[in-house]
């Protein structure tokens, strides 16, 4: 059984005009210590999705349709109170801007232990040794226990974050762009202990990001979203050597590389889509090239091809 | 290539004074520095396009603003053109300014979000007294506005920058250093805060501008990726100093300096059958750089660093076609040798 089942969810934000499309009837699901990778361009809706998978959404954004099975059961129904025994101790999240997550009043060591104290009935000194050995586990020297956040620099506070995150030992991990705005030296240095983390844990974890490199290195399958609809899921190693989907292949073309020949690159002319008002078809007809009358009319379905799921009418 | 240089900066320096404590400054007589440019050489030729790639805080952006002269330079010269003008009044330099011009990393910052497409380039024309009447304005902007790609012009014209996404607000910042007719320009990391899918459309225009009005460039950046994919030559920066310059292919397939080696070790590749290595790197980079430091910058992280690191300052030597490293333990034959 799939640790995460998503089945046609659907969240939208209620705006005065009208409700803003932003997860729009996506399925997906991550079997257990497998990383799915989440792509797209900014506000393809691919943080949104992720956040509901803890149900982090705060109105005017709200589920409106589909379910979220979490071990077999769905959180979509589940009270706050219910919800909150999940957060932290089974779904855990590391963030993007460590600096805001960080309390920069309060010394790492007991942001660590706070996480353990909450959920578990241990004693303090418990919770402490806990907490030394989450530090060691990131690679941080247990001796800054005691340090407070503005001591540390951006990729040490995320190797904190990852501290946190994992303090309970969660089954399932969210990871939203944790490099981004980070210098690739220290990138590469937190995917590694990510990596190394993953593997001690044994956690299953969603990858979201809008580098396609980094995803590319962590990721066993990834999903390419587009105007909060799937376009293509597929296992890594395929959806990079042959893209189905016309949206991959003009993403996957349009990023650069630095191994092998310089080659031309073609960027992707105009702009998503409202997603208010998106298009009555395929929601990236619009920008595709390979555009025909019915990517225009109709709405694709998702179709499977060798395991692959791709929504186009195009890719039979 | 042209050989003529457009810019020629030599042994440029911009140091910061460092606030001490009040026993410090009590007891330590000498006032020290944080060297965020520390004597740097190097010249743009015509229709150029050299990146400087390097970590936050190697001091590619003070670079920037030291040669657009936004700060006075503590040292060295900057030539531009042949004419000196690093030691002008800013009236003497407000001709130059036209000239040189800069395309700024955050296009929702750098825009005025109260005035519209249109008023954003209409100012940019009255300050510089481009053209005599609105009328000419008018045409000037239509003719700025189709040629970043916002077409139809109308649709841009009264729109607020709140209203456009981030590559089309970079558009605008590059038609607003586009209708001044620029020779050089520094685009310091422009595409950074894009889409990628939109990023490459951005560099295009860059190019565009290079080839249809000859414009020089310098490339700041912190992704060696874009860098590969714009620049004619690549110098990595590392705490104020350049520790190798040379052609892209070159510096990308056979870096010389153990730290280029690092950072080009260290971007992830969109292959996920490719293999990921050990960084040959150790450390992190240093908050404040020691200033009295008379020894290789990088030999604290570098792993093939050996003794006579810690006691020399390394200097550029050459070590291929247009390529230079600053290395104690490169001479130009070892690194040939590398390359083998």
């Amino acid at each position: 059984m799939a640790l995460i089942e998503v089945e046609n969810l659907k969240l939208y934000f209620m705006t005065r005009r009208g409700p803003a499309k932003a997860v729009d009837n996506i399925g997906f699901s991550i079997e257990k210590r497998e990383t799915l990778g989440l792509i797209g361009e900014s506000g393809c809706g691919k943080t949104t999705t992720a956040m509901s998978l803890m149900k982090f959404i705060k109105p005017p954004g709200q589920i409106v349709d589909g379910s979220i099975r979490f071990m077999g059961k769905d959180i979509v129904p589940m009270t706050d109170e219910q919800i909150r025994q999940l957060r932290g101790k089974e779904i855990s999240i590391v963030r993007q801007e460590a600096q805001n997550a960080l309390n920069p009043v309060l010394t790492i060591g007991k942001q660590i232990t706070e996480m353990i104290l909450e959920h578990e009935s241990v004693t303090r000194e418990t919770a402490l040794a806990r907490a030394k050995k989450q530090l060691n586990l990131v690679g941080i020297n247990d001796q800054r226990i005691n340090s407070y956040p503005h001591e540390f620099s951006g990729g040490m506070k995320q190797r904190v974050m990852a501290a946190i995150a994992t303090a309970c030992n969660p089954k399932f991990l969210i990871l939203d762009e944790p490099t981004t705005g980070l210098d690739v030296v220290v990138q590469r240095q937190i995917l590694m202990m990510l990596r190394n983390l993953k593997e001690e844990l044994n956690l299953t974890a969603v990858f979201i990001s809008h580098d396609l490199s980094v995803v590319a290195e962590t990721c066993d399958r990834v999903a390419v979203m587009y105007a909060g609809k799937i376009m293509e899921a597929s296992d890594a190693v395929s959806l990079y050597k042959t893209p189905l989907h016309p949206y991959s292949k003009a993403l996957i073309g349009a990023y650069p590389s630095l191994k092998g020949e310089r080659r031309q690159l073609k960027s992707i002319p105009g702009v998503p889509p409202s997603l208010i008002d998106p298009p009555p078809g395929c929601r990236f007809a619009p920008r595709c090239e390979l555009a025909q009358d019915i990517c225009i009319q109709e709405e694709p379905a998702v179709n499977t091809i060798d395991g692959r799921h791709v929504a186009c009418h195009m890719v039979k | 290539m042209n050989h003529n240089t457009v810019l020629k900066i030599e042994n440029l320096k911009q140091y910061f004074p460092l606030r001490t404590g009040m026993f410090a400054s009590l007891f330590k007589k000498e006032q020290s520095y944080l060297r965020a440019v520390d004597d740097i050489s190097f010249s743009v030729a015509e229709r150029e396009i050299l990146g400087f790639v390097g970590e936050s805080g190697c001091g590619k952006s003070t670079l920037s603003r030291t040669i657009l002269k936004l700060l006075e330079p503590t040292g060295g010269k900057i030539h531009f053109k042949g004419t000196r003008v690093d030691a002008m009044s800013r009236k003497q330099f407000k001709p130059f300014r036209r000239k040189m011009q800069m395309i700024f990393q955050d296009p929702f910052g750098s825009l005025n979000p109260r005035r519209t497409v249109s008023e954003i380039l209409r100012q940019t024309i009255k300050i510089h007294h481009l053209v005599e009447d609105r009328d000419a304005e008018d045409a000037l902007i239509r003719k700025t506005l189709e040629e970043v790609g916002l077409n139809p012009v109308e649709e841009y014209w009264n729109k607020y920058p709140m209203l456009l996404s981030g590559g089309q607000l970079q558009r605008v910042s590059i038609g607003r250093v586009l209708v001044l007719q620029p020779e050089f320009v520094i685009a310091d990391e422009s595409v950074s805060m894009l889409d990628v899918s939109v990023r490459i459309g951005i560099l295009d225009l860059l190019f565009k501008m290079r080839d249809k009005y000859g414009i020089s460039f310098i490339y700041i950046t912190h992704d060696l990726v874009t860098a590969r994919y714009i620049c004619d030559r690549i110098a990595i920066m590392y705490l104020g100093k350049i520790l190798e310059i040379g052609p892209t292919e070159t510096i990308i397939n056979h870096p010389c300096h153990p730290y280029t080696r690092a950072l080009i070790a260290a971007v992830p590749v969109p292959d996920p059958t490719a293999e990921i290595q050990e960084l040959p790197i150790r450390g992190y980079i240093p908050i404040t750089p020691d200033d009295t430091m008379d020894s290789c910058n990088f030999a604290p992280r570098c792993l093939e660093r050996k003794k006579e690191c810690r006691s020399g300052k390394p200097q550029m030597v050459q070590v291929g076609e247009g390529h230079f490293a600053a290395c104690l333990l490169v001479d130009g034959d070892q690194c040939r040798d590398n390359r083998e």
